[in-house]
């Protein structure tokens, strides 16, 4: 028997004192009598006896107050040899989603230390470590109900051989549960038990997104992967979801070798989901074969074009076009009529503000008077006309062949210029961008009458790049979707051992205390009856 | 553990008041014994189992055979006992207790049977020819005086009584050392009834004529109300722890009721008279108190 808190056992010095206070009362009167002999058959006749000390009656509160103290210091019964302590590393990464049937290792894992766990004696503390991507630590209780423990998923960081060789001391034992995927060396102390993952396995490894946003161009690069038993794996690669067209693409790997496929894809206009799935025949591990990309509907713009009565139908043929171009819709202006991007051709319309900021961000303006108090001179024949390499709107396009009868000086907001009049050193521009941050405006020194800029093959170009411009990029976003680690890949690379049984737990600690309480409580009882 | 007790002290039993009050106590007894029968009683005290017949009286229980006239019974059919009376013996015998517990009671008990001894010592040698003080105990234990005039030397004889125990048999041995034994009285708390049985008996047969003397005191008769008492048996130390209260203070009532029973009883089994005699103001003694022992000796 050892004892928690020994320091109580100084209570009993007491037991002197409750030696001297078991002593019955003494009576200060005192009486000489001859008839002793009578009081005492007086008290016979009444059967009371005479308060007087009894050794028993002490002896039985004595031994009440040490079994009390024993109590206080809460004494035990130590524990057998062996482990109190049971820490469960369980294996979490991503390989061990491989399922069997319907089932994943994990899950089969989880349901293999259930029974265990119950088996486990209740004095054993047992802690469970969920090992691979979130670290979960659950104790007790929620250790043997194994609570909340998740999805396998991530890459196995933690070192289970070190982990399993730190937590091993005589009172505590480690059970290491895994598939050795991603490891070159299993845990040799504790317990170990082994699940079975290996087998083909097909991987999406990166996945990158080329987005023509708000144009309906979608590019993905799809970097692929698989292991198997064969040198030479046939797959296929399947994209469908949010795209007009669904595409299927046979592709013949090797083993353990990456290769990178590009698909050009057309979204739809109302976006969705783009499932983009690798198959393999045999792949035991289905979750790092796809993968669904969230995207976005196309912005499917209201376009509207404004044009005085000298303008020809160029703007709103360049409207209409545009629309058909986006998945838009071409609107009359008018009040309360949303626009999305507004064309205009000539004519004044009211959108620089005093400061000289713009008011509306989405505009094209053909030779548009921005400002009341603007006074445009005409500019006949600007000549030659040159045009930014660099700039987004004009990178790669071809304008040599721009001929521009006449132009207007005053008319341009300040921004940056892509097409200008060269005078000697000097560039006159003919065309600016406004950058508003996210969205942009464009604005011309000309009406499309007033040149071959409609006439031109890189108009439409111009045009989208221009609407491109003018939309941004805010809302283009597609998530690029997580890889999975490259030890999770190769099923079969795994780290193998025979499996380890538990070792036998120590007998567990006996708390003595309620039975030393229970003495004193007799003791007491059989004090009461005993005169 | 017990706790060691002081015995309570009797000092000076005859005080000035006492003994200024003795010599109109013995004058009394002219009085007191003026009658015929209370004449005859007293001459019966002075028979003896020796001397001159002086004639017959009924035959009683416990009489010495010895005595009985066989004569009487042939002729009348009834037993008579032979009355002898001793010529110059004529004398009283007195056992007074020393035992320890006759210290008990408030005042103690042996005062009153240290006055009640004088008295009848007084009486004895005012009316007889002597008295015999009987104390077991003492260094003197059987002393003999004769005459009135040697009253003061018996109250110091009597005033010198150290306390002893001894039983009652041993007592009664000594009471009969004496060559002829007459009247007896003994003067005793008689505790323990049963211990006197075989004395009492012992001496009725050897023919004295014993009565006993009970000196009461309050305590015989009225038990403490309450408290919680040290009850002291001086006699053999023994002590009890007792919290009084009213259902144990009348069963005590009643068990001294009993003692007093069979204190009578064992005198009436002897053929003998018990007489109790309450001592009245110790300090302040009226002669009223002590009429009753000149009453009863005289009859």
């Amino acid at each position: 028997m050892n004892l928690t808190e020994p320091q109580y056992l100084w209570a009993l010095l007491l037991l002197p004192l409750l030696w001297w206070l078991s002593q019955p009362p003494k009576p200060r009167k005192q009486v000489v009598s001859a008839h002793l002999a009578q009081w005492q058959l007086a008290m016979r006749a009444l059967r009371r006896k005479p308060p007087r000390g009894s050794w028993l009656r002490f002896a039985l509160l004595a031994l009440a107050l040490i079994a009390a103290c024993i109590a206080a210091a809460r004494p035990f019964q130590p524990a057998g040899q062996g482990p109190t302590k049971l820490v469960v590393l369980l294996d979490a990464s991503a390989s061990m989603a491989v399922t069997n049937g319907d089932q994943s290792a994990f899950a089969r894992a989880v349901e293999q230390l259930r029974p265990d766990l119950d088996a486990v004696p209740e004095h054993v503390d047992v802690t469970v470590l969920r090992c691979g991507g979130d670290l979960l630590r659950r104790y007790g209780v929620a250790a043997r109900e194994l609570q909340d423990l998740g999805e396998p998923a991530g890459s196995l960081d933690a070192d289970l051989v070190q982990l399993a060789r730190e937590l091993t001391t005589s009172e505590c034992v480690a059970w290491t549960v895994t598939d050795g995927q991603g490891q070159t060396q299993l845990p040799e102390v504790g317990a170990l038990t082994m699940l079975d993952t290996a087998g083909p396995n097909g991987v999406i490894t990166a996945v990158r997104i080329v987005d023509a946003w708000p144009l309906p161009t979608l590019q993905l690069e799809l970097d692929i992967e698989a292991h198997g038993s064969s040198q030479q794996i046939d797959a296929s690669l399947h994209v469908q979801g949010a795209v007009l067209q669904p595409q299927t693409m046979r592709v013949e790997l090797q083993r353990g070798r990456m290769q990178t496929h590009r698909l050009s894809l057309q979204r739809s206009k109302n976006g969705g989901n783009l499932t983009i799935e690798l198959r393999v025949a045999g792949d035991r591990l289905q979750v790092d074969n796809w993968h669904t990309l969230r995207v976005p509907p196309l912005p499917a713009p209201r376009v509207a074009a404004l044009a005085d009565g000298d303008a020809g139908p160029f703007v709103s043929a360049a409207a209409g076009a545009l629309a058909e171009e986006v998945g838009g819709e071409v609107v009359t202006m008018a009040d309360g009529v949303a626009v999305g991007l507004l064309l205009v051709d000539g004519g004044f319309v009211a959108l620089q503000k005093e400061n000289g900021e713009l008011e509306k961000r989405r505009v094209l303006t053909f030779g548009t008077r921005l400002s009341q108090d603007a006074e445009p001179q005409p500019w006949l024949l600007p000549s030659p006309v040159d045009w930014s390499r660099t700039s987004d709107l004009t990178r790669g396009l071809d304008l040599s062949e721009l001929r521009i009868q006449r132009a207007w000086q005053n008319l341009l907001p300040a921004g940056e210029p892509f097409v200008w009049w060269v005078d000697g050193n000097r560039k006159v521009p003919l065309g600016v961008v406004v950058d508003h941050g996210e969205t942009a405006s464009v604005h011309l020194a000309f009406r499309l009458e007033d040149s071959n800029l409609p006439l031109l093959p890189a108009f439409p170009q111009l045009l989208r790049r221009a609407f491109v411009r003018s939309y941004g990029k805010a809302q283009t976003s597609i998530a690029t979707p997580l890889v999975p680690p490259p030890g999770e890949r190769d099923l079969m690379a795994r780290a193998e051992a025979d499996d380890r049984p538990l070792p036998a737990f120590a007998d567990p600690e006996v708390v003595l205390t309620r039975w030393f309480v229970a003495v004193g409580l007799l003791a007491l009882a059989f004090r009461a009856f005993v005169r | 553990m017990s706790r060691p007790f002081q015995l309570p002290e009797v000092s000076e039993p005859f005080s000035a008041e006492f003994r200024s009050l003795l010599p109109a106590l013995l004058a009394t007894r002219g009085k007191v014994g003026a009658g015929r029968i209370e004449r005859l009683r007293a001459r019966r005290t002075v028979l003896s189992q020796s001397g001159t017949f002086v004639g017959h009286r009924q035959y009683e229980r416990g009489d010495d055979l010895r005595h009985i006239d066989w004569s009487a019974y042939a002729r009348t059919g009834e037993l008579f006992t032979k009355q002898l009376e001793d010529d110059d013996r004529r004398a009283v015998t007195v056992m007074i207790d020393l035992s320890p517990s006759m210290l008990a009671g408030t005042p103690p008990r042996r005062l009153a049977a240290l006055r009640l001894a004088a008295v009848l010592g007084g009486l004895a040698l005012a009316r007889l020819d002597a008295v015999s003080i009987v104390a077991p105990g003492a260094s003197n234990p059987n002393q003999r005086f004769t005459g009135i005039g040697q009253l003061p030397r018996l109250l110091h004889h009597l005033e010198e009584l150290p306390v002893a125990t001894e039983t009652p048999n041993a007592a009664a041995a000594l009471a009969l050392q004496a060559e002829a034994v007459g009247r007896v009285h003994w003067i005793s708390d008689f505790a323990v009834p049963p211990d006197f049985r075989l004395a009492t008996l012992s001496l009725r047969r050897r023919g004295a004529r014993l009565t006993g003397w009970l000196p009461a005191v309050p305590e015989d008769e009225s038990p403490p109300t309450g408290g919680y008492l040290r009850v002291i048996d001086p006699e053999t130390e023994q002590e009890l722890s007792v919290p009084v209260d009213r259902s144990l203070r009348d069963e005590l009532h009643r068990q001294l009721m009993l003692l007093q029973r069979q204190q009578r009883r064992m005198f009436a089994e002897a053929g003998c008279q018990l007489w109790r005699w309450e001592q009245g103001d110790a300090a302040q003694p009226r002669l009223s108190d002590y009429l009753p022992i000149v009453s009863l000796c005289a009859r």
